[in-house]
């Protein structure tokens, strides 16, 4: 999810739906260096949303569909999103009991049962 | 392995299992799962916001969130209850939708291609030593058992999908 939370990434990712291409292609369009390019390039690697093929010293980007590979991949995406939304939640009903310890009488209803 | 909140997450070929103890009562955690006043506040990943979350817990009721990205992008989701058994079980359908709530296919945020239209969400709660234990199941639903098809496309990404997963 995180490899998805930048515009610049998101555009990437869209540029290659069309079809495979190269670095100095990708980074024609963007308003950054390609360093920058590169470093984007490089979280969607990692994220396995994207693979590199060299071709002597051409390096050719392409979206990454592999059937199996894409299903562990949603899998593992939610098994992450649902660990810190978890996290969150458990945080939450903490303060929420903190809070509701100050101020017996507002939530009293809400917990009876 | 704690007693306490200790995450247990398991992989199934389908999906994911994770068990959570919550330090709090049942009733409270069933609320923070369904009332929309609570789940704003622990919905959204870290500097998300939630600014549309509906919410018709009845079972056939829909309902229908937005995440709002720090830079401002909106991530929209949708789906239907399927069973509302209050403060024991929640079990509602999930998909990625636009903002009026139509089914759109991961591919649409640009989430993995291969992402399921429709997922299910199962999420049990019981008692556990004065605590609650939650466990939920995320599961992708095979091309046969969708409920609304909107795109005939997506079904080629979910045959490959199903043979995967094989």
């Amino acid at each position: 999810m995180i490899a998805l939370a930048h515009p610049a990434r998101r555009a990437i990712l869209q540029r290659l739906s069309l079809g495979e291409a190269r670095v100095t292609e990708i980074a024609r369009p963007f308003d950054m260096s390609l360093n920058a390019v590169s470093k984007h390039i490089l979280i969607l690697e990692r994220a396995h949303l994207v693979r590199r093929r060299r071709d002597g010293r051409e390096h050719f980007l392409a979206a990454n569909i592999d059937p199996l590979g894409e299903a562990a991949d949603w899998i593992e995406q939610y098994r992450r999103l649902w660990r810190e939304r978890l996290d969150r939640l458990n945080e939450y009903l903490r303060e929420l009991q903190l809070n509701e310890k100050k101020q017996p009488k507002e939530k009293d209803n809400d917990r009876k049962q | 392995m704690t007693a306490n909140n200790s995450p247990e997450t398991t992989s199934h070929e389908s999906g994911v299992v994770v068990t959570r103890i919550f330090d709090a009562p049942r009733a409270l955690v069933w609320k923070a799962w369904t009332d929309p006043q609570h789940l704003m506040k622990w919905w959204g990943p870290k500097n998300f916001t939630l600014p549309t979350c509906k919410v018709d817990l009845r079972v056939g009721g829909k309902y229908l969130f937005c995440m709002r990205s720090p830079e401002g992008k909106d991530l929209w989701s949708t789906g239907t209850y399927r069973e509302v058994v209050p403060r024991e079980k929640l079990v509602y359908i999930y998909s990625f939708a636009d903002e009026k709530g139509n089914i759109v296919p991961a591919s649409h945020y640009w989430m993995g291609v291969d992402l399921p239209l429709e997922m299910k969400v199962i999420i049990t709660f019981e008692d556990h030593q004065g605590k609650t234990k939650m466990t939920l199941r995320h599961i992708g639903l095979p091309a046969g058992e969708m409920e609304e098809m909107t795109s005939v496309g997506w079904n080629e990404s979910f045959d490959k999908l199903a043979a995967s997963l094989k």
